[in-house]
């Protein structure tokens, strides 16, 4: 029986320091924005299940994303991009998600990033604790060295192959075979951005010696860790939240790097949790 | 296939693998060019595996020092391959990466070719959940 989905996709054009994206990204939902980050070297069919959560929808207007070089959002327009080896920076990924708030003129956004993009949900709170009502890290760290690999563009292995089974390992064996599968083929999708993401997440974002300035009470702080991540594990999320002033961790269990991707049922759970507990902070109930 | 005890063999340990692998779909449909040598060190015993075109062609058993060429080690300790071979391995066991950033396991050699075949490789090791491990 066909069904058209009530999720709607746009694209948005913006200025970050010069540089011009055009940027795509799909919506549901009204109420409370919550702004949603994609994985390193992905895209945002990972917010497929959140994106149609009815619960989750009545309350917030769920937005994610493509991080420009990603699904549909392009490479810079106007510039040579093809003649610079692509390494994402803290200070324009923090910068470009700014941007996209600012150009949909969004007020009090909740920022939920996940991996790479739970590591510039640290970032956002220290830098800009007051353009967000509050953000959700997952699977993110002070620190997360590790992944900046010359393996995910070796010109002797099939790139799409090592990026998709590379990141294999990151879900939980208990995540249902269909979740994964269609993970694993959207990293077959991102080679040529995922090295240059992971400079973000594994060189340049190393937020050790800035946790204690970062203010939970200014920009409320709730993290999500999966037991089988092993590249930021609950110990790490545990650690990082901890050296935060009023923020919260929340281990997850039976799931891993991907939850909202690999596992939404299992996942949603967790947010919810993570929501009322922003609410909470916040000062309002959810309705 | 029942989860194995640690009482089989190594040999019978080697002739299920192969009866798996061969007979795995996954491995099967996309195995054409999986065709490398690899050591399995489950310290306890070893194994060189030989892969020729998504099909195990030999597995040699706790080999001598030169008997068998390989191209990549899987190492880790006994304990480390147990969790393996469990039907719902608990974090940190349930694959390579996992257990080479966060356990025991190294991964040596020529790891390139390990990358080359890294999706029928993961398949493969993951076939120790249903066929167990021989230490």
């Amino acid at each position: 029986m066909s069904h058209i989905s009530a999720v709607t996709g746009h694209y948005v054009s913006l200025d970050v320091d010069g540089t011009e994206y055009k940027v795509f990204y799909l919506e549901n939902g009204s109420g409370q924005p919550l702004v949603c980050q994609h994985t390193a070297g992905c895209h945002n069919h990972q917010y497929r299940g959140l994106l149609e959560d009815e619960e989750i929808t009545q309350n917030y207007r769920v937005i994610a994303y493509d991080l420009p070089r990603h699904g549909k959002s392009d490479p810079p327009e106007n510039e040579q991009w093809w003649k610079e080896e692509y390494k994402l920076t803290a200070d324009h990924f923090t910068k470009f998600i700014v941007a996209f708030c600012d150009a949909l003129e969004l007020e009090n956004p909740i920022f939920m990033g996940s991996s790479f993009g739970g590591n510039v949900a640290l970032q956002l709170a220290w830098r800009y604790p007051d353009r967000f009502a509050g953000v959700i890290p997952v699977e993110g760290a002070d620190y997360s060295p590790g992944f900046y690999l010359d393996w995910w563009q070796h010109p002797h292995a099939n790139a799409a192959q090592v990026c998709a089974s590379g990141v294999w390992d990151l879900m939980a064996p208990q995540s249902p075979d269909q979740d994964r599968w269609k993970t694993w083929f959207y990293y077959t999708q991102g080679s040529e951005s995922f090295k240059g993401d992971l400079y973000f997440y594994s060189v340049d974002h190393d937020l050790r010696d800035e946790l204690g300035e970062i203010d939970g009470a200014r920009c409320p702080v709730v993290m999500l860790t999966g037991e089988y991540d092993y590249l930021t594990t609950p110990e790490d999320g545990q650690r990082t939240a901890s050296q935060i002033k009023n923020a919260e961790f929340i281990e997850m269990k039976k799931i891993g790097h991907f939850p909202m991707s690999e596992n939404h049922e299992v996942f949603r759970g967790y947010l919810l949790q993570a929501l009322e507990k922003l609410n909470s902070r916040a000062g309002r109930g959810l309705t | 296939m029942s989860v194995t005890t640690n009482a089989q063999s190594a040999t019978d340990w080697s002739n299920a693998f192969a009866e798996a692998s061969n007979s795995d779909p996954e491995i099967q449909a996309h195995g054409k060019y999986f065709t490398c040598s690899y050591l399995l060190d489950m310290t306890e015993h070893t194994f060189v595996v030989r892969m020729v075109s998504g099909k195990v062609a030999e597995i040699a058993v706790d080999p001598g020092p030169l008997d068998m060429g390989y191209q990549f080690i899987v190492r880790a300790s006994a304990e480390t391959w147990r969790e393996f071979g469990t039907e719902t391995p608990a974090p940190m066991y349930h694959g390579i990466w996992a257990a080479t950033f966060q356990r025991d396991m190294q991964l040596e050699g020529d790891v390139l070719v390990l990358m080359q075949n890294l999706r029928t490789f993961t398949r493969q090791i993951e076939l120790l959940r249903t066929v167990g491990v021989p230490v």
